[in-house]
C-alpha cells in the first residue's frame, strides 16, 4: 500500500512505519521538509503497525496502532528491521579503533625494517618488506577517513599521466614501490622511505586523539570491497610490484574485521549474514591461493576462467555486504 | 523518443488478455513481417513470456536491443540450474512489468530505478541462449549438446577478436526504449553476480522506416526485406525451430540456433563508393530497396531473366545469400539485426556497423551455408566481422513453474 505522509511541523521530520511491540521499522522517510508530502510504498501482512514521528529537536510523537488481521496469501511483504542506534554503534567503533591502534605500531615497525633494507642497499629484501608493510596498511580500510590527509601521504595511488618513479607529487608506499621495482639501486628510495616513516609516526600521534565516526564501520563493510574492485582488481594502483591480488587479500582481512565487529548487531537483523560471511571466507580462500610463498600471481597472468571466478566471487560478496550499511544506518529507537 | 504511451498499454493488454494469449503476439508479428517498427499503434507494451518458444525470436524487432555474452562461474550443475532459475524469475518479472517489492530499510533499493517507480514492461523481451562451451566437461552436459552447436569458426573474410566472441550464455534483451533494455541487463546481472560474468556485449538500435518499409542499416540500404514471414507457421517450423529427434537431443524442441555477428562497416570508405557500384554490390536500389531487377521494395528479385547478372550481378549480396532456387530454399534464415554505433577507432574512423542476429533450425544447412556462398563477395571490402558467436536459444518457458533450460538440466 502507498501512504502519503505530510509533515505539519515547522521543521524537518523523520517518520518511521514501525511495529509498536518491538520498534522494528518497515519503512522510513528521512528529513521530510516542513509542509512537504512524500509518498511511500510498503507491502504489509498481518500485524500491528504505527507511524512514529521524530521532528528535529522535539520529542517523538507516536501515531495510533493499526491492526491488519485479514491479509492472507500476501507474498513479498516488506521486512521489518529493528533500528540500530548510536548506542549500538559506538562500542563497535571503539572496538575497531582499538584494533587499528594495535595495528599501527606493527606498521611502524615494518616500515622501520624497510628503512634498514634500503639503507643497506638490499633491494630484494626491501621489496619483500615493502609488501609486508603495505599489506598491513591495506587491512585498515575502515579507518582511512579518520586518517585524513595522512592517508594520501602514505598510500596515494599513482597518477595516470606521470611515471610514478618520476612523480614529484607522489609520496608513500606507491612511490617507494615504483622506485624499488624500476631497477634503481635501493638507496634511491631512502628519502621516500624516510617520508613514509615520518607520516606513520604522525599517524600514530594523530590517531590517538581522533574518534572514528560510529556510522563509518557499517558503511565501509562493503566499501572496502567496492574499492578493492574499483582500484585493485583492475590494477590501477600498481606501480610495479604487481601485488594487487595481495592487496585485495589484505582488504578482505579489513572487511572481515568490520563484519566480525558488526555481527552481534546483524545476527537478528540480517537474514543473509551467514551467506555474507561464507562469501567472504570463500573470497579470502580464493585470493590467498594466488600467494606462492610471498610471490603473488600478477593480474595479467590470471587465466580468463580465474579472472571470471575472482570477479564473480568479489561481486557476489559485495552484493551481500551492501545491505549492512542500510540496516546499520543510525536510527532512533522508540523502544 | 517518447516511447509507447502508457494509455495504450491498458488497451493492448486488454486485447491480449481476451483469450488471445501468445497467439495475439503471433498475429501481430505476422502483420509486421515487413517490420513497421515505427507503427506505435501496432506495438504492444508487453510480450508474453510463457510459451513453447522464447520471445525475442519471432517478436518484431523492438527499437532497442542488446546482446550480452556471459561465462558461467558456477561450480556445479545444481548451481547452474539455480542460475537459470534466477534468470527465469527475473526475466519473467521484468517482461511483465510492475513495481518491484519494497525492501524498506533492510537493504539498498530492490530496483535500480532507471525506469522510475512503476517499472513498465515497455516491450521488453529477454531471450536466453547457450554456447558450445557450456557443454564442456564442467557440468557434465556434453551428451546434451545441440548437435550443430560448435564454437563459431573464423570464416574467410573474418577478423575475429576472440575476446569479443563466444561465451557460455547469451542474453538478448530488446525493448521499445534503450533504458528499458539497460535496466533489465542491470537487474539480471545484479541477481546473478556469483553465477555468471560478462564476457562481451553490444547495444544496438533499429532505425525507423526511411521513409517507409524495412528499416535501413548504416550503409543506407534497407536490410531484411527478404526475411521469411514470421506468421507462416509452416515456414517457421522448417526454418527456425529445432526439433528433438532428427539427430538433436529431445530437450531442444522449440529452440533455435542463434547466430550473432558483430560486423563493422567501413562507412567512410563506403560513402566514397559510386551509387551504381553500391547497388551492384548489394543487388538492390538504395532509395527504394527494390531489387535491381524490380520497381519496388517487395518485388521478388528476378534472377531467371537476368542469368548473366546484367541487373543484379551474380556476386551481388542478395543473389549469393538467397539465390531463390529449390536447392537453396531450405538455407533461408530469420534475420533480426540491430545497427550499432560505438565511437571511434585509433585512426579516428567511426566504429559503427551491424549486430547481425539470425535464428535458424540448422546452423550448417542455413547460416554456415549462406556464409560460404558469401565468401569473397565484393561487399567484404567494406565490412569486417570481428565478434559474436554461435548460440542455441533455449526452448520457451512453458508456464509459471517452468524455467529456462529445465529440459537440459533437470
Amino acid at each position: 500500500m502507498t501512504f502519503a505522509v505530510t509533515n505539519k511541523f515547522g521543521a524537518p521530520m523523520d517518520v518511521y512505519l514501525a511495529d509498536p511491540s518491538d520498534g522494528a521499522v518497515y519503512q522510513e522517510l528521512e528529513g521530510i521538509g516542513a509542509g512537504a508530502t512524500l509518498m511511500t510504498t510498503v507491502t504489509l501482512g498481518n500485524g500491528r503497525y504505527r507511524f512514529e514521528c521524530f521532528p528535529a529537536d522535539e520529542s517523538a510523537v507516536m501515531g495510533p496502532t493499526v491492526t491488519i488481521g485479514a491479509a492472507s496469501g500476501i507474498s513479498g511483504t516488506t521486512p521489518a528491521v529493528r533500528p540500530v542506534t548510536q548506542a549500538d554503534l559506538i562500542p563497535v567503533a571503539k572496538a575497531y579503533q582499538a584494533w587499528v591502534a594495535g595495528r599501527l605500531p606493527v606498521l611502524r615497525s615494518q616500515v622501520g625494517v624497510l628503512a634498514s633494507d634500503v639503507a643497506a642497499g638490499d633491494t630484494a629484501k626491501a621489496k619483500a618488506d615493502w609488501l609486508t608493510a603495505h599489506l598491513t596498511y591495506e587491512t585498515l580500510g575502515a579507518a582511512y577517513d579518520a586518517f585524513g590527509d595522512l592517508d594520501s601521504a602514505i598510500n596515494a595511488a599513482p597518477a595516470s599521466d606521470v611515471p610514478a618513479a618520476q612523480d614529484t607529487n607522489l609520496t608513500g608506499f606507491h612511490k617507494i614501490e615504483a622506485l624499488l621495482w624500476s631497477g634503481a639501486p635501493a638507496p634511491a628510495s631512502q628519502a621516500a622511505v624516510a617520508g613514509l616513516l615520518h607520516a606513520v609516526d604522525q599517524l600514530i600521534t594523530q590517531f590517538a586523539t581522533v574518534d572514528i565516526d560510529p556510522n563509518i564501520i557499517a558503511l565501509r563493510a562493503h566499501e572496502i570491497v567496492e574499492n578493492a574492485i574499483q582500484f585493485e582488481l583492475n590494477g590501477t594502483t600498481d606501480a610495479g610490484s604487481h601485488s594487487n591480488l595481495a592487496t585485495i587479500g589484505a582488504n578482505l582481512v579489513g572487511a572481515n574485521e568490520t563484519l566480525n565487529l558488526l555481527s552481534a548487531l546483524l545476527v537478528n537483523r540480517y537474514p543473509k549474514l551467514s551467506s555474507a560471511k561464507a562469501a567472504l571466507t570463500a573470497a579470502q580462500r580464493l585470493v590467498t591461493g594466488f600467494d606462492h610463498a610471498g610471490t603473488w600471481t600478477p593480474l595479467d597472468e590470471l587465466t580468463r576462467a580465474q579472472r571470471e571466478t575472482l570477479d564473480a566471487q568479489l561481486e557476489n560478496l559485495v552484493e551481500l555486504l551492501a545491505p549492512i550499511a542500510a540496516i546499520c544506518d543510525e536510527r532512533v529507537a522508540s523502544q | 523518443m517518447s516511447g509507447v504511451p502508457f494509455g495504450r498499454r491498458g488497451f493492448l493488454s486488454g486485447v491480449l488478455g481476451a483469450g488471445a494469449g501468445a497467439l495475439g503476439a503471433t498475429a501481430l508479428t505476422g502483420a509486421t513481417a515487413h517490420a513497421d517498427v515505427s507503427g506505435a499503434a501496432a506495438t504492444p507494451s508487453a510480450f508474453p513470456f510463457h510459451g513453447p518458444h522464447q520471445q525475442g525470436i519471432l517478436t518484431p524487432a523492438q527499437r532497442s536491443g542488446l546482446v550480452a555474452a556471459f561465462d558461467a562461474t558456477t561450480s556445479s550443475r545444481a548451481e547452474l540450474a539455480e542460475l537459470f532459475q534466477t534468470i527465469t524469475a527475473r526475466a519473467r518479472a521484468l517482461t511483465a512489468g510492475g513495481a518491484p517489492g519494497d525492501l524498506g530499510i533492510s537493504g539498498p533499493p530492490a530496483d535500480n530505478g532507471v525506469l522510475g517507480p512503476g517499472v513498465p514492461a515497455d516491450g521488453l523481451t529477454v531471450t536466453l541462449s547457450v554456447g558450445a562451451s557450456l557443454f564442456d566437461a564442467r557440468f557434465g552436459l556434453a551428451a546434451q549438446r545441440p548437435a550443430k552447436l560448435t564454437t563459431m569458426p573464423d570464416f574467410p573474410n573474418d577478423a575475429l577478436r576472440r575476446e569479443l566472441c563466444d561465451g557460455d550464455l547469451l542474453l538478448q534483451i530488446c525493448a521499445h526504449n534503450p533504458d528499458t533494455a539497460v535496466h533489465a541487463l542491470r537487474e539480471i546481472s545484479r541477481a546473478t553476480r556469483g553465477g555468471m560474468q560478462p564476457r562481451w556485449r553490444q547495444s544496438g538500435f533499429v532505425s525507423p522506416p526511411r521513409p517507409a518499409g524495412t528499416p535501413r542499416n548504416l550503409m543506407g540500404f534497407k536490410d531484411g526485406t527478404a526475411n521469411p514471414d514470421t506468421s507462416d507457421g509452416a515456414d517457421m517450423a522448417k526454418l527456425v525451430w529445432t526439433r528433438g529427434g532428427d539427430g538433436e537431443p529431445a530437450w531442444t524442441t522449440g529452440g533455435s540456433y542463434h547466430v550473432v555477428r558483430l560486423i563493422r562497416m567501413l562507412v567512410e570508405f563506403w560513402d566514397r563508393v559510386n551509387l551504381r557500384e553500391q547497388e551492384n554490390m548489394i543487388g538492390r536500389r538504395k532509395d527504394s530497396g527494390a531489387p535491381n531487377t524490380g520497381s519496388s521494395e517487395f518485388d521478388a528479385p528476378d534472377f531467371v531473366h537476368d542469368p548473366s547478372g546484367e541487373s543484379i550481378p551474380t556476386n551481388a549480396h542478395i543473389r549469393l545469400a538467397n539465390p531463390r532456387t529449390a536447392q537453396t530454399d531450405s538455407s533461408r534464415l530469420l534475420r533480426r539485426p540491430y545497427n550499432y554505433d560505438n565511437g571511434v577507432d585509433p585512426n579516428g574512423q567511426l566504429d559503427m556497423g551491424l549486430v547481425f542476429i539470425a535464428f535458424n533450425q540448422d546452423l550448417e544447412r542455413q547460416f554456415a551455408a549462406v556464409q560460404k556462398r558469401l565468401v569473397d563477395e565484393p561487399l567484404v571490402d567494406y565490412i569486417s566481422p570481428y565478434g559474436g558467436g554461435y548460440f542455441f536459444a533455449l526452448p520457451g518457458v512453458q508456464d509459471p513453474r517452468d524455467w529456462f533450460g529445465r529440459g537440459l538440466l533437470a
